[in-house]
């Protein structure tokens, strides 16, 4: 057969076919790797799969389920829909499909979103709202715009300009100004100033991630571009779903590398742990905890750099140009655990999914606005493996994660901190160094 | 024709009687099951003759009981609805040898003492049953799932693909052996698996009521070039049984068994007059019979690190468990010993289950070795109610694949001619049948009427399923019918 | 709907409606191709269908009455526990019920009697984890690790492990099988009690109808639980290491060692087993086919290639690498030991050792299954073979001569005979052989290869997988027993008798070959008319 021209570009679904149709159905995407499984507990990955059961839901039924769409042989009904995006796009199966073969699930996932957007069947009613409120004012909750910077507290004073930007994000900047306050807090602690965009709109984490990808790639530009005028030279975030669109889905949305954009895009669990290692931060003061960290997806198993990729697929499937493939396996795993370690009185413990194991929070990239209940149900599961490690606190990087957690805790009434890294590194600080 | 002619026509005059003295032979055993006798006897020569009576049997709603042995200990044998012995002591070639598949292939005639010896003289032996009557047919033995002494082979049973023929007369090859041609074939015959279904699962146990086994291909060991037999006198079950937990599930061990001192006693006197009874009572209750082995490469080496192994365990764990190459009180026990675990019992000397008074009812279950103490128990209470010394009860206990389960076996010897013994002694084994099987005694081996109906009536959608299965192979009903559920 | 309203109505009442759906949409995702274990070929197109309604039962009891609802209202099933097996494990008629064990998914584990109880839910690394976290281990089949266990234990259940464990038959003790009519048979001790830690009887012993040589796919009866022996290992933990796709356990070297071999011909390697058997050491050993060594290297399909085009025919003669694993079961002197005895062993054929990782990326908790599609997208296990090493030789050799044949559509593998081991310390040898193809090819070839495959196996008299359901009925019955299909059908027809249970299954094989024009002209035996319905 000829060879075929092939690009990872989501915006056309057929260039997944080839992944769908390879899918071998192992189901490596659903539990957690062999070599780490726990036992029978705790053993998969997929929230999806593992709350709707029926296989439809796991990435290898929307495999077969997206070659039906393309081919027509399945119209887009509630049940499809609600299999297209009951779904955190966790990466969860695309990491897993990828410790053995070369298929691009999480790509696939995106692609199909877009084509529902396209057919005019997606996204979710919800999720419609939350694009009204972005395009209306700016952020995914429908705020008043001109409230965004109101976490300013006293105390924190951003510079007019410096080499890093804060990009605070909505959910820092609205429902959790704690973590702002206290990003800002360590910046300040580590004499390190950082400057806020003039006019800060949200990232379109969840118009990029139901497949709104127009609307997306135009705010996208419009963000790059607000962050190149402001000449900084880093993008830093406490936020893990913004670091993934900011570092991954901007460039991908406009066809770039992630080293084209022309700025470093750093989380803060990188950045402190950098801070850390260099001498500039010191976490003198104790804090007696028995915590264990969640690993947000987005900064984790979805969050090497991007790099286009066109070429041709012949024989065997085999590509030209070679293509390197995000395995996840250069995801952000260890930086934050070696600060959580570097913190007097802490007892890092882990959970039996943790890395690119780690079973999502189930709320992230617009899943709980339109699936609650999935985002309760998720939230559950994680918080029974905490309680299966004896932690006293749940530390995770991700807002979401923690909003999330948050209400599940306060739901069920355990007695469990829901902390962010930020408070926590906050709360360790001692003097600079 | 009538059937006395024909059988006649297909196995000829010296293969066939009707004489009532044979047949009458035929009809009792060793067992307390009652005399039934068949109306004909043949012997045949070649799977042919089996095939062609086998069908002629099956044409007319005769009964077959098959006989590979020449003595029986739980009338398996014992015609219930009359019929045709279909006798193969005569077919008993030991058909191949093959060292390079540690394979042997043998027809269903061949005893224990035919092949002990002829694999001993090519340096290889069988995983054995505790002393097999030296006469028992070896196929039959392994068909009927008798124990094994040794329990460190992790894959577990010798019998691989068989030649069996069916009930309706067809001749039929399972496992690997189905292959056309076969032996001249590249296959060998080593799996006893398949084709299709395991139809080699349906002959097991299975009294001779699924289909007659010609031959049989079987897994043959090494002979070792060192053994050490050890020796440990037991007065706490549960603590030895403890030990065996922790030392065989880190393969220690060869032949590894437990024998009652009265089972001791009656296997290892010599002279019974005078020995038995000095050795009943100078025998600890228990003695655990333990083999070390080594094989041809540094045999010293494997020795070494099991002993190291085995002191370890004993100095930390077990202090009060005492090994030793010796048993105190029976000198030279080691060296009389250890042979005969690898080979039949003496032709020469009375059966050892017959010995004490010529009479042995074996009550004998799978169980967990955890259990083992109750059911010991049990068995005393009852014996005590029936008037049966529990002195004179016979006790093996054998651990399997590591210990993680294990027969327990119980020997009441009774003296055949005595009327009240032998009532005594079926009274005592119905009730203990009864009492066990509801305490959880797995009897996966039902011999006799009584203990056969009990496990049946309890596994009542096995048996149902049982049945239907027979009644694909056997639809009318003639392979040893009366036994089993059939 | 696909099913009747009726059926669908009592089944739901039966399970809950959560737990049923006859959505297009669920359906489609039950889907066996176009990927999978011998998709994107023909038998997977002709024969496989979506299942009109799939439905999850929780317990045996429920399964049994989904199953005699089918029998009342004549609805085609299926059992289905992960689907991995592929095109053969799903709906081969239109508007079947696909039954979905995977909520059968109880566990219990008795360390102190070497077993574990599991509902068909249940996979292998689960099983695994939980056995070698108390000082144990199982046998993950083939299939890799995440796939049923009980399925794999009915239908497959070796691996180079099977060196000293054997077979899976043994491992096989007290299971609870539901019937194809609904009746429900417990199988071993719970024939008689309720503690499933024994396999066998009373009496004749009834797994015989769980499988034969290879599994049915499902043509008899659904099996719900299953009591699986352990064996005992060590006490050392294999640590988890690395991050995907580079995860490994660690192993503890004092007590497990993998060990690489050079040797100088295939016939050092069976000699090599044949002397390791004799010396009762090792806890595996296999012959190491060359394009797993491509595989385990390759970071990608493209660097698969890349290797692997620069074999020939010569490199992959002269390959020559022999893989050991020894294990200090009693002790670590025991390990010592083991190393010592090979290590004679090899030095006396002319081999060599090589350097080689201490950690375990296969066997223990996986087979590797799932990288088997990096290199062209399709596979299957055309043959596996347990029978003795004198077996797995030339039958290897005969394959591969056969094999060039289709080459193209084939991947091309340079004649290479497959890969063999020796199982049971000796008693049996295995061999397996794996074929690859594009499914974006004409795939025909495959589907004939298949078949003239076990037809080669017929003439030259060799004993393989190729039985069962796997090939059509009627050629391989007469010539294997002989006759076993006429057993094996009886067997269904008793226990089937609406032919509800995976239809056509054993016999689809033979519908595949009367339906698809390209294997019409390979059909050369007897047999009754198999109607081609659709």
């Amino acid at each position: 057969m000829p060879e075929e021209k092939v690009s990872l570009d989501v915006t056309d679904a057929a260039n997944f076919i080839y992944d769908m149709s390879r899918c071998i159905k192992c189901k490596g995407c659903t539990w957690v790797d062999h070599i780490y499984m726990p036992g029978v507990k705790y053993s998969t990955r997929c929230p999806s799969a593992t709350k709707y059961l029926f296989d439809s839901y796991g990435a290898y039924g929307k495999m077969r389920i997206g070659l039906a769409l393309l081919e027509g042989r399945l119209d887009y009904t509630d049940e499809v829909l609600k299999i297209l995006y009951a779904c955190t796009l966790c990466g969860a199966c695309d990491v897993g499909c990828k410790r053995n073969l070369d298929l691009e699930i999480e790509l696939t996932l995106e692609a199909l979103r877009i084509q529902a957007v396209k057919a005019g069947k997606g996204p979710m009613p919800e999720h419609k709202k939350i694009a009204q409120n972005i395009m209306e004012k700016h952020n995914s909750f429908g705020a008043p715009h001109e409230n965004r910077t109101k976490w300013l507290a006293d105390g924190i004073k951003p510079s007019p300009k410096a080499d890093v930007l804060y990009f605070v994000g909505c959910s820092a900047s609205y429902t959790h100004p704690e973590i702002a306050q206290a990003t800002a807090g360590i910046l300040n602690a580590s004499g390190v100033p950082f400057m806020l965009l003039p006019d800060e709109r949200c990232c379109g984490n969840t118009l990029y991630s139901v497949g709104m990808v127009d609307e997306a790639r135009e705010l996208a530009q419009r963000n790059i571009d607000a962050v190149r005028q402001a000449g900084a030279n880093t993008l830093l975030t406490s936020c893990a779903e913004g670091y993934r669109m900011w570092k991954v889905d901007y460039p991908k949305m406009l066809n770039m590398s992630t080293a084209d954009l022309g700025f470093e895009v750093v989380h803060l669990v990188e950045y402190v742990d950098g801070l850390i290692k260099e001498g500039a931060l010191k976490l003198a003061n104790r804090v007696d905890l028995r915590l264990t960290y969640h690993d947000p997806c987005s900064l984790s198993r979805l969050s090497e750099p991007w790099v286009p990729w066109e070429g041709e697929r012949g024989l065997w499937g085999v590509v030209d140009p070679p293509l390197e493939r995000r395995r996840g396996t250069n995801g952000v795993y260890q930086p934050p655990r070696d600060v959580l370690d570097s913190i007097p009185g802490i007892e890092l413990v882990e959970m039996p999914r943790m890395r690119e194991n780690a079973f999502c929070c189930g709320a992230g990239r617009g899943t709980k606005v339109a699936f609650p209940d999935f985002a309760s149900w998720a939230a559950e599961q994680r918080l029974a493996e905490v309680k299966e490690v004896g932690a006293e606190a749940i530390v995770s990087a991700c807002p979401w994660c923690k909003d999330n957690f948050a209400e599940a805790v306060s739901r069920n009434g355990a007695s469990l901190k829901v902390l962010d890294f930020s408070e926590l590194v906050l709360s360790a600080v001692g003097s600079t160094g | 024709m009538s059937i006395k002619e024909e059988l006649l026509r297909l196995v000829g005059p010296e293969s066939f009687t009707d004489d009532p003295a044979v047949l009458k032979a035929y009809s009792t055993d060793f067992s307390l099951v009652p005399p039934g006798a068949a109306n004909y006897v043949v012997k045949p020569k070649k799977t042919e003759e089996v095939h062609d009576v086998i069908k002629l049997a099956n044409a007319h709603s005769i009964p077959v009981v098959p006989v590979s042995s020449r003595v029986h200990f739980h009338g398996t044998t014992i015609p219930k609805q009359g019929g045709i012995i279909l006798d193969l002591t005569t077919m008993n070639n030991v058909l191949e040898i093959d060292a390079l598949n540690k394979r042997v292939r043998i027809e269903a005639g061949v005893t224990w003492e035919q092949l002990t010896s002829e694999l001993a003289k090519k340096g290889f032996r069988m995983v054995m049953p505790l002393l097999p009557h030296p006469l028992r047919s070896v196929v039959t033995d392994y068909l009927e799932r008798e124990v094994l002494i040794n329990t460190v082979y992790d894959y577990g049973e010798p019998l691989q693909s068989m030649e069996v023929v069916w009930p309706t007369g067809e001749v039929f090859r399972t496992g690997s052996a189905s292959v056309t041609g076969y032996p001249d074939s590249p296959s060998k015959g080593a799996n006893p698996s398949g084709p299709g279904l395991d139809f080699y699962r349906f002959l097991q146990g299975a009294q001779g009521t699924m289909g007659v086994v010609t031959w049989a291909n079987l897994k043959i060991e090494y002979l070792p070039k060192i053994d050490k037999i050890l020796f440990a006198p037991v007065d706490d079950l549960d603590y030895a049984i403890e030990f065996l937990y922790r030392i065989l599930r880190i393969r220690i061990g060869q032949e590894c068994l437990l024998l009652n001192s009265i089972n001791l006693a009656t296997i290892i006197a010599d002279d019974w007059h005078s020995d038995f009874e000095k050795l009943r009572a100078s025998l600890p209750p228990w003695t655990l019979i333990l083999v070390i082995s080594a094989f041809q490469r540094r045999p010293e080496e494997k020795i070494q690190y099991e002993e190291q192994a085995l002191e370890e365990i004993l100095r930390n764990e077990f202090p009060e468990i005492h090994i030793a190459d010796h048993l105190p009180g029976s000198p030279g026990l080691g060296k009389k010993l250890l042979p005969m675990l690898r080979k039949p019992w003496p032709e020469q000397v009375t059966y050892w289950k017959q010995r004490p008074k010529g009479g042995c009812q074996s009550l004998f279950f799978i169980t967990k070795p955890t259990w083992v103490s109750r059911f010991v128990g049990k068995i005393a209470e009852m014996a005590a109610s029936h008037g049966y010394p529990i002195a004179d009860v016979g006790g093996y206990l054998q651990p399997i694949e590591h210990n993680r389960a294990c027969q327990l076996e119980f020997n009441f010897f009774y003296d055949p001619a005595s009327y009240s013994e032998v009532e005594r002694v079926r009274g005592l084994y119905g009730e203990a049948a009864k009492v066990l099987l509801s305490e959880g005694a797995l009897f996966t081996r039902p011999y006799g009427e009584e203990l056969t109906q009990l496990v049946y009536e309890k596994a009542a959608d096995y048996t149902m399923t049982l049945r239907r299965v027979k009644n694909i192979f056997d639809p009318n009903n003639i392979m040893n019918p009366g036994n089993l559920c059939f | 709907m696909a099913i009747s309203e009726e059926a669908y109505k009592v089944l739901e009442s039966i399970v809950g409606p959560e737990y049923i759906s006859a959505d297009p949409a669920i359906c489609e995702g039950y889907r066996a191709g176009p990927g999978g274990y011998e998709c994107g070929l023909g038998y997977e197109r002709v024969m496989t269908r979506v299942p009109g309604c799939v439905v999850m039962p929780r317990t045996t009891e429920e399964v049994q009455r989904i199953v005699k609802v089918c029998n009342r209202y004549g609805l085609p099933f299926v059992p289905y526990s992960t689907g991995f097996y592929g095109a053969r494990s799903h709906p081969h008629v239109s508007d079947a019920l696909l039954i979905d064990l995977k909520r059968m998914n109880d566990f219990e584990i008795d360390d102190q009697h070497l077993y574990a109880v599991v509902g068909s839910g249940v996979i292998y690394s689960q099983l695994q984890e939980e056995a070698m976290s108390r000082g144990m281990y199982a046998i993950v089949g083939g299939g890799g690790s995440q796939v049923s266990a009980i399925a794999n234990m009915i239908g497959d259940g070796w691996s180079p492990l099977s060196y000293r464990i054997g077979l899976p038959h043994r491992r096989i003790l007290g299971t609870e099988l539901v019937l194809p009519d609904g009746e429900l048979v417990r199988l071993g001790s719970l024939a008689l009690q309720d503690d499933p830690f024994w396999g066998e009887g009373p009496g004749p012993d009834l797994r015989g109808l769980l499988r034969g040589f290879t599994g049915h796919r499902g043509f008899l009866g659904i099996v719900t639980r299953m009591a699986i022996k352990l064996l005992p290992f060590q006490p050392e933990r294999l640590e988890p290491t690395g991050i995907s796709p580079h995860t490994t356990l660690q192993l503890p070297t004092n007590r497990v060692k993998w060990i690489n071999f050079t040797m100088p011909s295939t016939d050092s390697m069976q000699q090599a087993m044949v002397e390791m058997a004799k010396a009762e050491i090792g806890g595996a050993v296999t012959k190491v086919p060359i394009f797993w060594r491509a595989i385990a290297r390759a970071g990608s399909k493209e660097e698969f290639w890349e290797l692997w085009s620069k074999e020939t025919e010569e490199t992959i003669r002269d390959f020559h690498v022999l893989r050991v694993l020894i294990v200090g079961f009693t002790s670590e002197e025991q390990l010592e030991y083991e190393e010592a005895v090979l290590m004679d062993i090899i030095g006396e054929l002319g081999g060599e050792a090589r350097r080689t990782r201490p950690t375990d990326e296969s066997w223990f908790k996986n087979a590797d299954s799932a990288g088997m599609w990096l290199m062209c997208g399709g596979y299957v296990s055309v043959d596996y073979v347990i029978e003795t090493v004198e077996h797995a030789i030339p039958h290897g050799e005969n394959y591969a001569k056969l094999k060039r044949n289709y080459t193209p559509p084939l991947m091309p593998d340079y004649g290479d005979p497959g890969w063999f081991q020796s199982f049971e310390l000796g008693h049996q040898g295995y061999s397996e052989f794996l074929v690859y193809w594009d499914p974006d090819e004409n795939t025909d070839g495959v589907d004939q290869f298949y078949l003239e495959t076990s037809k080669e196996n017929i003439r030259k008299r060799f004993y393989t997988s190729l039985l069962g359901a796997h090939q059509p009925l009627y050629l391989t019955g007469p010539a294997y027993g002989p006759n076993y299909h006429k057993w094996l059908l009886e067997v269904k027809d008793e226990f089937d008798p609406n032919h509800v249970c995976h239809p056509p299954v054993p016999l689809a094989h033979d519908v595949f070959v009367e339906r698809a024009e390209w294997m019409k002209p390979l059909k050369d035996w007897g047999g009754p008319d198999i109607t081609a319905e659709p």
